[in-house]
């Protein structure tokens, strides 16, 4: 890779080249595909050709804003009859770059509808104007890779990387977002494999290549649509089982994390599949990517992940291709349509409603914990049944990418669980150990501790906590989790598909808690949940033993919609090659236990607090927010915040 | 038997081999100037306050009725913002090493174990020697080698390994700035070197006071062929002391 372009990129030089679309749409009257087709249309000739000095794998969007298809009145007319998720677009998809790549653009036109074959012609007329360029440049290596791609098969590694490159950004340029990358070292291998044999690249000329291809990942992202900077799902996956269950780990598996530890930009994101075959080498060279700071690699465990979704009903040689989502939903690339963010159920929330009705008539702990489970059906229930009509708006590129669709499931996360666990612990050792009168204790957390603020250091600081390895207080979050299972279980939507739980929390670790007032663990009204499986954020934890421990003992596989367990480790930790090693094996640790999925943060909060103050000096320093990481100094202050909180107490 | 613990810390990666349980003895006869955990100076039990944090609400100074609350003329349990701290906890041997066995399984896969620490462990022989009798896992001790010579011989007996700190060579120095003569932490270690286990000698690096070219020879002399390290200065160290109402006496040295 060029240390020049490394630096344009990084300094944002390239921004420069974009502009708005001069030309205006007309959509009145058309239906929704022709609008795409136009505006996809439009889009690929507005754009201009950029070969950056230096660059191998070249595309550069130059045209900043995409144009709604619909005005705002259309939106509105469309929602009194459709359910629209997010944005409208099918997303949080992983396409079949696999045999795109291999068989080229030209024949896919022929199977394609009129839609798809004008997005193809899009494309060829961008990419020949490209080629065109190239030669006027007088890059002759770029514009010979541009006669072959994107209309025919790659032939060579660095074909396949420039034709998922044009293929990626024409996605984006379709308005698509969340379009994840996939099982990158298992599709590209064979195009790096075959090359390395005829002596084209050393492992040292691939990594050359490789991190010029990565940098394309950071080039338009902050275009990308998302709830903050770095919310843009370019989620890369690699290792893990094939779909025989052979290990699937490669040498370009070892390369692309390589790459992401010497560049250390947000994207791609990395996550790194493993299992309890998976030997402790693996696991350092994802920690030594952890000592890098960027919050990844994300782990995911192939026993849970693949028996989980099996246990769905998922396809074993599915499962066994599985994928992660912008964030850590686990989907399967090409034939799945997974909706894997639908909604949400509030833990908190659930335990806050019980406690205002049931607390009264409920004598013993059991009789609450039984109006805690029939709750948590019952809002599962109005969850599901709010979900109908999801309309997306066709995509037809996306469509032509995707292969045969086989998985209309629905996802929904989990918010909050310590916070709930923790709340109902207390509540069984306080009210229904008769230290407290049920009015006395609801006054209490209605009033914000106010009344009885006694209460609230006992509550917050002196009661068990989920997180270490406490049982009466973990065995209550085993069975909020299974109850959420249950209540899941059985309930179809109206794609097809079915409803699967999880224990992420996305943004709702703000959103949930805002929904509520205090709760009976002392959390004060106004403060945030743990993000995704994770303890409250003041639980003073003993240590990574005792949190391992209490997070395996969930039946895990049965909420698999995913959310990881996120450990902070302070920058300290990972000083040389033992340390690195000690942490490999905690992390092998918790994924031999039963763990589905993990995240690691080496992190610093003296250096945060600085960069609060001192944005101008941090611009490169990246923090994990709830499941893709950011450039700290670009985030709104409320999650600046809330990554701080948690590192408070760091182990 | 009860021991005075200040602190239990998981995964300590710093203290011997493999991922480690440390364990932090309250109570020293050292006061060395540089110490970063001034807690563990004082044998008894003590409050640490996070003072700068404090909003001076009031409510731990009024009256409660806790026993455990007397001796230190402020209620430990009132503090809504979680400041108050009690630095030093009693523990029976059987309870402590019901805790520390928890992980055992952990230890064994990777090759880990309970690291003694504190303060200084030998202080509280008694407890050390039941407790560590009762563990079935490695063990290791992280010592100043000031204690009695009967003391320091039964210890090591129990011990997989021994982290040693030689902090001045010369005699006068370590008066000087640990407030003792090192004349038996030498002779404890020629013990030590006899006893047949596995040892490290270890050196603070103090700015201008340990980590002289002078007191560094001197150090390396008497440590000849012997497995040595030297250890960082923290640049934190001083952060804990107003926390327990207590001067940093390298306060205003520059690190």
């Amino acid at each position: 890779m060029d240390r020049a372009l490394y630096e344009l990129i990084q300094k944002k030089k390239h921004h420069m080249y974009r502009r708005e679309l001069s030309v205006s749409l007309d959509f009145a009257g058309k239906p929704p595909e022709e609008r795409m087709a136009m505006r996809f249309e439009k889009l690929c000739e507005a754009e201009t050709p950029v070969i950056l000095p230096g660059e191998e794998i070249c595309y550069l969007r130059t045209i900043s804003r995409i144009p709604d298809i619909f005005s705002e009145a259309e939106w509105q007319e469309i929602r009194k009859t459709k359910y629209i998720h997010e944005l409208g677009y099918m997303s949080n998809v992983s396409p079949d770059y696999e045999s795109v790549i291999r068989d080229g653009l030209l024949k896919r036109r022929e199977a394609a509808d009129e839609y798809g074959r004008r997005a193809i012609d899009a494309i060829f007329g961008l990419a020949d104007r490209y080629r065109d360029e190239a030669v006027k440049q007088g890059r002759r290596d770029i514009a010979k890779t541009l006669e072959r791609v994107p209309r025919y098969g790659a032939t060579s590694f660095r074909e396949a990387l420039q034709f998922f490159r044009i293929l990626h950004f024409s996605l984006w340029l379709e308005g698509n977002y969340h379009i994840t990358v996939g099982r990158f070292d298992q599709y590209m291998f064979p195009y790096l494999q075959a090359d390395m044999e005829k002596g084209l690249y050393t492992e040292e000329s691939a990594l050359s290549l490789l991190e010029d291809f990565f940098l394309s990942f950071n080039r338009d992202s902050d275009l990308y649509p998302g709830v903050q900077q770095g919310d843009n799902g370019q989620s890369m996956v690699l290792g893990g089982m094939d779909s025989e269950g052979n290990d699937a780990f490669n040498l370009l598996s070892k390369l692309c994390l390589q790459a992401s530890e010497d560049l250390k930009m947000i994207d791609p994101k990395i996550n790194l599949r493993v299992s309890h075959n998976t030997p402790l080498e693996i696991y350092e060279m994802g920690t030594r990517l952890t000592r890098a700071g960027l919050g990844f690699p994300q782990y995911s465990n192939d026993d849970a992940v693949i028996e989980g979704l099996t246990d769905l009903g998922y396809d074993l040689q599915d499962a066994r291709d599985y994928v992660v989502a912008a964030c850590w939903e686990f989907i399967i690339p090409k034939v799945g349509a997974d909706i894997a963010n639908i909604a949400a159920l509030s833990f908190p929330k659930i335990v806050d409603t019980c406690l205002h009705r049931k607390l009264a008539v409920c004598h013993t702990f059991e009789d609450f914990m039984a109006a805690v489970r029939q709750e948590i059906h019952e809002e599962c229930g109005r969850i599901c049944s709010s979900i109908q009509n999801v309309w997306f708006i066709p995509s037809p590129l996306l469509r032509l990418c995707m292969g045969e669709i086989r998985y209309r499931n629905e996802g929904i996360h989990g918010t909050g669980i310590a916070t709930a666990a923790d709340s109902l612990y207390a509540i069984q050792k306080y009210v229904y150990g008769h230290e407290i009168e049920p009015d006395a204790f609801l006054d209490m957390i209605d009033s914000d501790f106010e009344h009885h603020g006694e209460w609230l250091p006992k509550l917050r600081y002196e009661t068990e906590k989920m997180g270490n390895d406490v049982d009466d207080v973990d065995t209550i979050a085993v069975e909020l989790l299974d109850d959420f299972a249950d209540a899941l279980a059985g309930r179809k939507n109206d794609r097809g598909g079915i409803f699967r739980g999880g224990t992420g929390s996305a943004m709702y670790y703000l959103w949930h808690a805002d929904e509520i007032g205090a709760s009976p663990d002392g959390r004060r009204k106004g403060e945030a949940f743990g993000a995704n499986y994770s303890p409250s954020l003041f639980a003073k934890t003993k240590g990574p033993f005792s949190l391992i421990k209490s997070f395996v003992k969930p039946n895990l596989k049965r909420v698999i919609n995913g959310g990881p367990l996120t450990l902070e480790f302070h920058s300290s930790m990972f000083t040389d090659e033992a340390c690195i090693q000690k942490v490999a094996q905690l992390v092998k640790t918790y994924i031999d236990l039963g763990g589905h999925q993990l995240q690691l943060n080496a992190v610093n909060a003296d250096v945060l607090r600085d960069a609060q103050q001192h944005p101008e000096d941090h611009q490169q320093l990246v923090v994990r927010i709830w499941g893709w990481s950011a450039y700290f100094v670009e985030l709104d202050k409320e999650y600046q915040d809330h990554v701080l909180q948690r590192t408070e107490y760091t182990i | 038997m009860i021991g005075t613990i200040f602190d239990i810390k998981e995964f300590s990666l710093h203290d011997g081999p493999g991922a480690r349980t440390t364990v932090f003895f309250k109570g020293c006869p050292l006061r060395c100037r540089w110490c970063h955990n001034p807690e563990g100076l004082k044998a008894e039990s003590e409050l640490m306050i996070k003072r700068s944090l404090c909003r001076h609400c009031g409510r731990c100074l009024q009256p409660c009725e806790h026993p455990e609350c007397e001796p230190y003329e402020r209620c430990i349990h009132a503090c809504p913002h979680g400041l108050i701290q009690v630095s030093g906890e009693k523990y029976g041997v059987e309870e402590l090493a019901e805790i520390l066995m928890r992980h055992v399984d952990y230890f064994r896969r990777c090759g880990g174990g309970v690291t003694f620490s504190g303060g200084e462990p030998l202080m509280q022989s008694q407890f050390l020697l039941e407790l560590a009798r009762k563990l079935d896992c490695h063990v290791a001790l992280q010592t100043s080698g000031y204690a009695d010579k009967d003391v320091f011989q039964a210890v090591v007996g129990e011990m997989d390994f021994v982290m040693f700190d030689i902090k001045l060579a010369d005699r006068q120095q370590h008066m000087t700035y640990t407030g003792v003569f090192n004349d038996r932490i030498l002779a404890n270690l020629d013990f030590l070197r006899r006893s047949g286990t596995d040892f490290l000698i270890r050196t603070p690096l103090i700015p201008g006071i340990t980590d002289t070219e002078e007191n560094l020879d001197a150090i390396q002399r008497i440590v000849g062929g012997d497995p040595w390290e030297t250890l960082p200065y923290n640049p934190m160290a001083g952060a804990k002391y107003p926390m327990l109402g207590m001067h940093y006496a390298l306060q205003d040295r520059k690190s």
